[in-house]
This record gives C-alpha cells, sequence and structure tokens, in this order.
C-alpha cells in the first residue's frame, strides 16, 4: 500500500491534466495515472523513424476553454505560443478559396463572389457559437425534481446565464438561433452560399469526427461548438506535445503527482464509495475521490457495473461512439510545387471538401463499414510555420481523412490500411499533385488504432458522439450529465462529459470543480 | 361575364384542413366560401375512381391521426365517416422468412420470440416508451405553438402550459423524452431490440413522408407523428375510412354545407389580392372574384406566398424565410385494382396480419441506402414500401372478390436525376413505368403473383402529387418535419399563428403547426386563431379542453 491522496485522475489526457491542476491547485493531494508510457491521450505526439516529431492524432488548437487558461495562470495567450492559420478551401479545379478572420478571398487575391453572404452566415454562427460556449464552463443545466429548491434552482443557473446573453441578440437573430441550432448544415449552409469548396469546407467543420453527414439534423450545432471561441485554428509551436508538456508542468509545479505506464485495472469501491484503484501491477492507491478521464463505458466497467443501476448500465451501453476519422502523417523530403498555393498558402490549415454534396457522399459509405473513396481531409503542414516541427529538414504533414469506419467489413488487415493510405493520398494529390513522390514515411491510423492507442471508443474522439441526444442534460447519458458517476466520489472527466470533445479541457475543469464542492461539503459535514 | 360575390371568410383549397376551417369560420357565423381547383374536394383526402367498380383513396390511405375531438364536435359519423380498425402489419424476406405484427399482445409476444427472445422483453420498454411519448405530445396538437420569444400574454400562456407539462415529467422522464426528440429511429430501435427483421418493420413510420433516413437524427420523431394518433380511443391504432380517405373529406364537406356553407369547386386561386397590407378577396383562374376581409389557404405556404400573393405585400425577410422553408419530395404512391386476392405464400394460413400494412424491408441498413439513392436524385433500388389491401376490411373499395392494393413508397425524388440533371420534368411515362416495375419485383418478395393480379394501376410520382393535388414537390406534409420546421418554428419563424404579413391572410393547410397527416388540426386551430382576432373566439368551442 501506497501514500494515500486526495484524489486520483485515471487517465493522463488534457482534461486529465486540467482535472488533476484543478484539484492541486485547491490545495488537494492528487495523482494522475496514465496507462501509456507517454502523457496527452489524443493529443500525445510520436516520432517518424527518422526522429523528427509526429502530430499523432490531433494537431490544431481552436477550443481551449479560456475559463481553464485563466484557472491555470497561463492568461490569454494560453499554455504555449500559437500561431493563427488562415484557412484553404483546396478545388481540384485550382480555384482555392483563402479565409482569414471568418473572410474568403480567392487564392489568386481575387474577391470572392460570395465573400459577403459568407462572413454574415460564418459571423453569425461564431456569435451564436458564443452563446453555446457560455455553457461549457459549468455543468449542464438540469430540471430537478423540485424547482423550488434552492438547490435545484442554482442547476438552472447556466441556463439563466445563456437567457441573459441571449436577450443580448437582436430580435432577428433570437429568431434565427432558434431556428437553426437543431437544424443541419447541409440547408443552412446552402440556403446561404451556392455549393463548393468554401460551403463544403464549412460542411466538413461541421461534421468532422462525426458519424453523420452534412444532411444530419444536430450538424448544425455540431459547426456552432466548433465556432465557439471565434472559429480560427491555432497552430501550436512545438506541437500538441508541447501543450500537454506546459499542462503538465502546471499540474506539478501545484503539487499534483504524474505517473506514466501505470494502467488502473480496478477503481476501489466500498459502501457504495470509491476509495481508491487497483493498478495492473496489483499495486493499490487510496484516495478520497476518483476521477476518470476514459470514456463513459469505460468508467463505469472500472468501477463495476454492480455500482450502477441497470437503466444506467443499459444507457452507457447504448452510448454512440462510433469514429470516423483516421489519421495520416507523412515525413516529406520536401514540398511539391503547386501552382497557385504559395508556402504561405501551404501552411494553412488545408480543407478539401469541395462540395457540401460531396462531404455527404463521403459519409454514405462509412455507414455500411466501407472506406469513403473520395474523403474529406483536414490537412496541416506545420513545418512550414513551426520551425521545430522539422528540425531535420524537409516537411511533415498532418492529415485527418474522413469518412473511415471502425470496424470495416473483413477488418483492418494490412491490405485494408495501405489501401486507406493509398485512397487519401490520391485525394491529396488531386490539389496537391506531385505530393506522392515527395513521401519518405508514413503512418496510417485508423479508428481502430485510435482505439487501442487511446481507448477512445471506436477511436471516437468525443469519447461519444456529439448529436442533440447525447449532449448537455444528456451527456454522457440521461441522469448522469453532472460528472458524479455511480458511486459516491466516483467522477467523470474526459470528453464523454459535458461539454465533450476537442482539446478544450472543460470536462476536466468542471469534474474536478465538482469534485471539490462535495469534498467541501463533505468536510463541513464531518 | 364573370361571377362576383362578397364572403366574410373564403378558404383557398377544399383539403380536410381547409374544409375544418370551413367548418368552424361557418359555424362561428361567418359567411364562408371555399374554393377548390379540381372539379372534387379533398386535396389529398380523396376516393376516386379511375377504373369502374374500384375505389382507390390514392394519396392518403389511412386514417390515425384525424383528431377524435375534432370528429365529434363536428359529428363527423353523421355524415358517413365511418373509420374501420385494421389490425397490425407484417413483413416479408427475400428468404422467405415473414414478421408479423399482431394486434394481440400474447400473439404478438410469440411472435416476437420468434424473432428473438430479447426483442420479446425489449418490445414492452419500446411500447412503454412510444406510448408515453404519445401522452406527452397530444395534448399540444389542439393548441398554438408555445413561442418563447412572444411577450404577448396568450403565447405566454402556451409557453406556462409546455413548461408545466415538461416539469410534470421529473428530470429522468424529461431526460429521455428530450433523448426521444432527438434521436434518430433507427438508434432507437438499434438500442431495443436485436432482430434486423423486427427493427426494419418499426422503422418504416420514422421515415414516411420526409427527406430523412432511418439514421438521421429527429426520425423518431417522425415516428411518433405517425403514432399520436388514434382510432375510437385507441393510441397508435390505424384504421381505414370506409369507402376511402375521401370519406373524411365529404363529410367535413357535408357538416360545411349543412352550416350554410359554400363550396365551389373547378377553377383554382390565381391571386390573392391585397390592398394597403390587407386581403381583399381572390382572383380565380376563371375569371370569377370574391371579396373576403379573411382569405383562410389551405395550400402550403410556399405556393400560397410565392405563387399567388403579390409579393410587394411582403417584407422581404419573410420571402426570405418562406423560400428557405424545406418541402421535400420523397414518396410516390401506386395503386392497384386486382381481379383477386393474391397470394402470399410465406404467411401463415389467413393471418390476420395480411389485413394491415405489410413491408418487404429486411434491414435498416436497406432502409438507409433506399434513402442514398434519393439523396442522388434517384428512386430507390430497393424501395421502403408500406402496402394495404383494404378491400378485405372495406368491401365498397372492389367489386365482390376483386381487390384495391395502395403502396405508398419511399424514397422517390421531385427532381429526378437523369443524363447528369435532376429535374421534375424527368418524369417521363417510361420512367414512372420503370420506378413501378422496380417497385412490383419488390413486392413479387411477398406476393409472387402480384403482376397477374393487376387489372388496372395508377402510378404516381412526386410530380403528379404536386400537379394534381397542388403539393409543392409531391411533399405530403407541406414541409419538412425537422426541428428547424416545427413548433414556434413552423412554417415561419414569427408567424407560427397561422398567419402572415398579410392582415387577413392566414396559412391553414398542414404547413402549419402542428403539421402533417390527416389530422385536421392546422384546420381547426387556425380556425380558432382567426376567430380570436376578430373577437368571436366566443363562437367556436374548446376542442383542446
Amino acid at each position: 500500500m501506497s501514500a494515500r491522496y486526495d484524489a486520483v485522475v485515471v487517465g493522463g489526457g488534457h482534461n486529465g491534466l486540467v482535472a488533476a491542476a484543478t484539484l492541486a491547485r485547491a490545495g488537494r493531494r492528487v495523482c494522475v495515472l496514465e496507462r501509456a508510457d507517454r502523457l496527452g491521450g489524443m493529443a500525445a505526439g510520436g516520432a517518424f523513424p527518422d526522429g523528427t516529431p509526429m502530430p499523432r492524432i490531433a494537431h490544431l488548437l481552436y477550443n481551449l476553454s479560456p475559463a481553464v487558461l485563466n484557472e491555470l495562470g497561463f492568461g490569454a495567450g494560453g499554455p504555449v505560443e500559437t500561431r493563427a492559420l488562415p484557412t484553404v478551401c483546396l478545388d481540384p479545379e485550382g480555384r482555392h478559396v483563402v479565409v482569414r478572420d471568418g473572410s474568403p478571398v480567392l487564392a489568386d487575391g481575387r474577391p470572392h463572389p460570395e465573400a459577403e453572404a459568407y462572413r454574415r452566415l460564418a459571423a453569425r454562427l461564431v456569435r451564436f457559437g458564443g452563446l453555446l460556449a457560455r455553457l461549457a464552463d459549468a455543468p449542464p443545466p438540469q430540471v430537478s425534481e423540485r424547482l423550488a429548491d434552492l438547490a435545484g434552482m442554482r442547476r438552472l443557473g447556466p441556463l439563466a446565464a445563456l437567457g441573459w446573453d441571449f436577450r443580448k441578440l437582436g430580435r432577428g437573430d433570437r429568431r434565427e438561433f432558434l431556428r437553426i441550432v437543431l437544424s443541419n448544415a447541409h440547408d443552412v449552409i446552402l440556403d446561404e452560399l451556392s455549393d463548393g469548396p468554401l460551403a463544403g469546407s464549412l460542411a466538413a467543420d461541421a461534421v468532422r469526427g462525426a458519424w453523420a453527414g452534412p444532411r444530419a439534423p444536430g450538424t448544425v450545432f455540431s459547426l456552432m461548438y466548433r465556432l465557439a471561441r471565434g472559429g480560427g485554428a491555432a497552430l501550436p509551436l512545438g506541437g500538441m506535445d508541447a501543450v500537454i508538456a506546459a499542462l503538465a508542468d502546471r499540474a506539478r509545479s501545484l503539487g499534483a503527482a504524474l505517473r506514466t505506464g501505470a494502467e488502473v485495472t480496478e477503481v476501489r469501491v466500498e459502501g457504495d464509495r470509491a476509495c481508491g484503484v487497483r493498478l495492473a501491477d496489483g499495486e493499490e492507491i487510496a484516495a478520497g475521490a476518483v476521477l476518470v478521464a476514459t470514456a463513459p463505458g469505460a468508467a463505469m466497467r472500472l468501477a463495476g457495473p454492480a455500482h450502477y443501476d441497470i437503466e444506467a448500465v443499459r444507457r452507457l451501453r447504448n452510448m454512440r461512439a462510433k469514429g470516423t476519422a483516421a489519421k495520416l502523417n507523412l515525413r516529406l523530403d520536401g514540398l511539391p510545387e503547386v501552382p497557385g498555393l504559395g508556402p504561405e498558402l501551404l501552411g494553412g490549415r488545408l480543407l478539401l471538401a469541395p462540395s457540401v454534396e460531396q462531404v455527404e457522399r463521403a459519409f454514405d459509405p462509412v455507414k455500411y463499414g466501407r472506406v469513403s473513396e473520395a474523403p474529406v481531409i483536414e490537412a496541416v503542414i506545420p513545418s512550414l510555420t513551426d520551425p521545430q516541427a522539422a528540425p531535420h529538414g524537409g516537411h511533415v504533414l498532418s492529415a485527418i481523412v474522413q469518412y473511415v469506419p471502425h470496424a470495416p467489413e473483413g477488418g483492418w488487415t494490412g491490405a485494408a490500411r495501405d489501401r486507406l493510405r493509398d485512397v487519401a493520398l490520391a485525394a491529396l494529390e488531386t490539389a496537391l499533385p506531385g505530393l506522392s513522390a515527395r513521401v519518405t514515411a508514413a503512418e496510417t491510423l485508423t479508428p481502430s488504432d485510435i482505439e487501442a492507442a487511446t481507448g477512445a471508443p471506436g477511436g471516437h474522439w468525443h469519447h461519444g458522439e456529439l448529436s442533440l441526444d447525447q449532449l448537455l442534460t444528456v451527456r454522457p447519458v440521461n441522469g448522469m450529465a453532472r460528472y458524479r458517476f455511480g458511486p459516491a466520489g466516483h467522477y467523470l472527466c474526459g470528453a464523454g462529459a459535458h461539454p465533450g470533445g476537442d482539446v478544450m479541457g472543460a470536462p476536466g475543469r468542471n469534474a474536478a470543480r465538482v469534485a471539490l464542492a462535495d469534498a467541501t461539503a463533505g468536510e463541513a459535514a464531518a | 361575364m364573370s361571377e362576383h360575390g362578397r364572403y366574410d371568410a373564403i378558404v383557398a383549397g377544399a383539403g380536410h384542413n381547409g374544409l375544418t376551417a370551413a367548418c368552424y369560420l361557418q359555424k362561428a357565423g361567418l359567411r364562408t366560401l371555399v374554393v377548390e381547383k379540381n372539379d372534387w374536394i379533398g386535396g389529398a383526402a380523396v376516393s376516386r375512381s379511375l377504373t369502374p367498380g374500384w375505389t382507390y383513396s390514392n394519396c392518403s390511405y389511412v386514417c390515425s391521426l384525424l383528431r377524435r375531438e375534432i370528429v365529434r364536435d363536428l359529428d363527423l359519423p353523421r355524415f358517413g365517416l365511418q373509420v374501420i380498425p385494421y389490425e397490425g402489419g407484417g413483413s416479408f424476406t427475400r428468404d422467405g422468412r415473414h414478421f408479423g405484427y399482431y394486434a394481440d399482445p400474447a400473439q404478438l409476444r410469440r411472435e416476437l420470440r420468434r424473432h428473438s427472445p430479447r426483442d420479446a422483453d425489449a418490445y414492452q420498454r419500446y411500447s412503454r416508451t412510444i406510448l408515453r411519448q404519445c401522452r406527452f405530445i397530444r395534448p399540444f396538437l389542439l393548441r398554438p405553438a408555445p413561442d418563447p420569444l412572444s411577450a404577448r400574454p396568450r403565447d405566454l400562456g402556451e409557453l406556462a402550459f409546455l413548461l408545466k407539462r415538461a416539469h410534470g415529467l421529473g428530470s429522468r422522464e424529461l431526460g429521455e423524452t428530450i433523448r426521444f426528440w432527438t434521436a434518430s429511429i433507427g438508434d432507437f430501435l438499434d438500442e431495443h431490440f436485436e432482430s434486423d427483421l423486427v427493427k426494419a418493420h418499426l422503422a418504416g413510420s420514422g421515415i414516411i413522408g420526409t427527406g430523412l433516413g432511418v439514421y438521421s437524427p429527429g426520425t423518431a420523431y417522425v415516428l411518433l407523428h405517425h403514432y399520436m394518433g388514434d382510432v375510437d380511443g385507441a393510441i397508435g391504432a390505424w384504421g381505414f375510412a370506409r369507402g376511402g380517405m375521401g370519406a373524411i373529406s365529404n363529410a367535413l364537406a357535408a357538416a360545411f354545407e349543412e352550416a350554410g356553407g359554400t363550396i365551389r369547386t373547378g377553377a383554382g386561386v390565381e391571386e390573392i389580392l391585397v390592398d394597403d397590407g390587407k386581403v381583399t378577396g381572390l382572383a380565380l383562374s376563371d375569371g370569377a372574384e370574391f371579396r373576403a376581409p379573411i382569405v383562410a389557404s389551405n395550400m402550403d405556404v410556399k405556393r400560397t406566398i410565392l405563387r399567388h400573393t403579390p409579393r410587394a405585400a411582403l417584407p422581404e425577410d419573410y420571402l426570405r424565410a418562406v423560400e428557405r422553408f424545406k418541402i421535400r419530395g420523397s414518396s410516390a404512391k401506386l395503386n392497384i385494382a386486382l381481379d383477386g386476392m393474391p397470394e402470399f405464400p410465406a404467411a401463415p394460413p389467413g393471418a390476420s396480419f395480411l389485413r394491415g400494412d405489410l413491408h418487404c424491408s429486411e434491414s435498416l441498413r436497406e432502409l438507409e441506402r433506399a434513402y442514398d439513392d434519393w439523396k442522388r436524385g434517384r428512386w430507390s433500388d430497393e424501395p421502403y414500401f408500406d402496402m394495404l389491401i383494404p378491400s378485405q376490411i372495406d368491401p365498397t373499395m372492389a367489386p365482390p372478390g376483386k381487390h384495391m392494393m395502395t403502396v405508398f413508397i419511399q424514397y422517390a425524388p421531385y427532381e429526378l436525376e437523369a443524363e447528369g440533371l435532376r429535374a421534375a420534368g424527368n418524369w417521363t411515362p417510361e420512367r414512372r413505368q420503370a420506378m413501378a416495375e422496380t417497385v412490383l419485383d419488390k413486392i413479387e418478395v411477398a406476393c409472387p403473383d402480384i403482376r397477374r393480379r393487376i387489372h388496372h394501376m395508377e402510378i404516381r410520382s412526386p410530380k403528379e402529387l404536386e400537379d394534381e393535388v397542388g403539393l409543392t414537390e409531391g411533399n405530403i406534409f407541406q414541409g419538412e418535419l425537422t426541428f428547424d420546421q416545427l413548433l414556434f418554428n413552423r412554417p415561419v419563424p414569427g408567424y407560427a399563428r397561422y398567419d402572415t404579413p398579410v392582415k387577413g391572410l392566414y396559412i391553414v393547410g398542414s404547413s402549419a403547426h402542428p403539421g402533417g397527416g390527416v389530422m385536421a388540426a392546422p384546420g381547426a386551430n387556425a380556425a380558432r386563431e382567426i376567430l380570436h382576432r376578430i373577437g368571436r373566439a366566443g363562437n367556436m368551442p374548446d376542442l383542446a379542453a
């Protein structure tokens, strides 16, 4: 039996680290246990065979919670220095579009014919996204059985804050918000723009990581979710690894212990109260609270289904998490000459989504367990912006490839994996001719590989589909939305909890605050 | 010399909602005229005889949603309306299996156990949830939609009603309700059942009439929209109107005429006349003009506003909102006169479920694929269909020994793709026939002798539904039933109380809350709203009470 902690955090991804730092900052003794040999989970980096750093899964920042930054003392600049990237909507015909600060122009500098319509639409979505972001920094609103009591009223607090902001919108905006918030991206985009790379890119942002096409109701919500912090995307200098390192340093400096290679096999429960964890090597660590950053299903299994009522077990088992995003990481010995795309644009966030219609069409095969033949891709070449990205020269390209099934017909054989790489390369080749010839090493990560590496069910980067029936009050599932997870002292602090995934940190922070409030209340009672 | 006249109110379109609104206006003391473009009344609730001896319900074909409060209040049975419940339904597979959705609970349980013992247990939970959701929603149907953005006392009252009902559910049940309203029917069924055939059988109601697939969020609500009716108080039950769906329209028309109203057929609306922001009457296609301070349009909102109302009379943002209102054609129909009862070799002899709705879809995957075809502008290779032979129960539909079959088909696009172009004009007779052959091939899965039994067949693509009935794109709901077009957003945000920016012009068809189906709720709700605005609300009974 080793030391006793006030809290242990299971999982050293960004949410686990944020939770630990939040607890440590409040003076709690806390220990993070990460199964893998390095911290970071989805944001952990890797390396190509020649030692060049590889942005393994996540590659950009766009949604970090300001509350997290503020409370952990990072300031508005964030944990690491970043560079804002323009979005480049690639067009197989060569009429690429560049979006900077919500304003599109053609890549050759000419004005975009739909610039004004796009600006209006994007600004509105950002405005609405900001409204939704109000809900991210607190547990989701909940209607109490007894509205009259004070605790019940407090649970409606975030809704009241939202209502206040909502009132500040103009009347037209208010009507429009209520019309489109549950709507589908296909209609909302094509009501304002003609179909093409610009519209397609917006649609691609609405469905990135999702098991949904832009025609699915609810995709406007996910688009707003993504645009909640203004809609820009930033490349962290030093990669996502640097973000993780900064979070880890902060947690450590606040007093948290961080252990890697420590696989938790069980959350120990006594008298319906979580009291510690057991590791794979048999070590037991006692703790007053256990915060679990894994996916909800795994968190339940760690504590044991016996500690959940049968409805909760059923709901957790039914939570949908079918990842559709694969990763292709390329080591390049140089860059192809792409007419119309200079190094500055090539260094942007490259989106291959030629039209809304084609994004929808790319989704269809995945429903039947097949890889899309014309995938939607978000690619970045960090080495054009960040000298640390390829210290030995050459370049690195990181691509999120959609849609790719988690469990394809026939399974992920070596041949299927090679085929995925070839399909993705061929798609990139349509906009970046000559790219394939520059590849010296490639790593393909299927959703199934991502699941193996991070434990995310289905390889889904939100730990569970971010769809309307799994959001807010019913995330991860109905009745368990406020981070308390089964036995007393057991909390869910990962992306499966409200408000959801992306490198945001809000679930970790919110869960830690609930745990702290419970601990304080417990101490006061004792 | 063209005809002129002056009325207190004119209803444009003699569909079931128009006639319902007309009944209530007339009974409240307004001299009311109904005008109809076709030579017959009924809109999409009609009985037509297209081959001697047979009657087709050639658009809508089954009855359940018609609000019983309205049936009772207007005393429609006295005017000949008789709804005969039918029992259950069934699905057939290519390899000769079947699933009988028996109405008798014990028999259904045995049948479910035959497919999966686990599903038999899950069905209890499933049907409880559906029934609970139906109970939750039904009280809202005969009230205006609560509008969270309005501060008018009447709207606040509706909002308070909603909040009270929602709070009454308790937090757990409210969570389940939120999930149900936002889920896809595919996911909802996957959570409950394991048998593909059982799931496919139950999923159909989630997609009928919509431009959504079984895995599109919001389709669980569409299922509810088909289940929230009743026959004689049996919630979720379906029935046939004796003599075809036209019996509903005919009963409404008879009630209207008995109250003193006038129906004029054979000429549709040319223009809605507007003067100084107020409606003044209608000009008809045959040159006739009628004056009235109130015009209630049973046409869908796009047709009413974009085709027949002077643009100058409407604010730009309202026109924009109507333009982007989504009305998507997604269904087609076959109406078949059979010279004998087709054989269903896979069904047990004398199976009662053959008198219900029959399908040949085997899995949710197959249904989703059918939707993918539609998205590309093609009719489904493996279409979903909802097939019934009402003449087994209602002998008035066909000569003795003969039968009438109605086949509702999902999906068929309005703008058909051909030679790289999508256009409604691509629905040539040859292509219509080709679609029918695709459907008949699939019907042969259930009844191999179907082709030999056909005495006469009417094929209706979305284009015919539009041309004949006047439904934009042939959409049976006069507008998609998606979140952005339901409740206070239907048909136009800020105009959910059946009104328009033109004073005296109202939308009373299925484009308005609570939406489509032969329900008559939009018509009745609209009449109440109109009467309220002219200070005569007391002249109409409170149906919601």
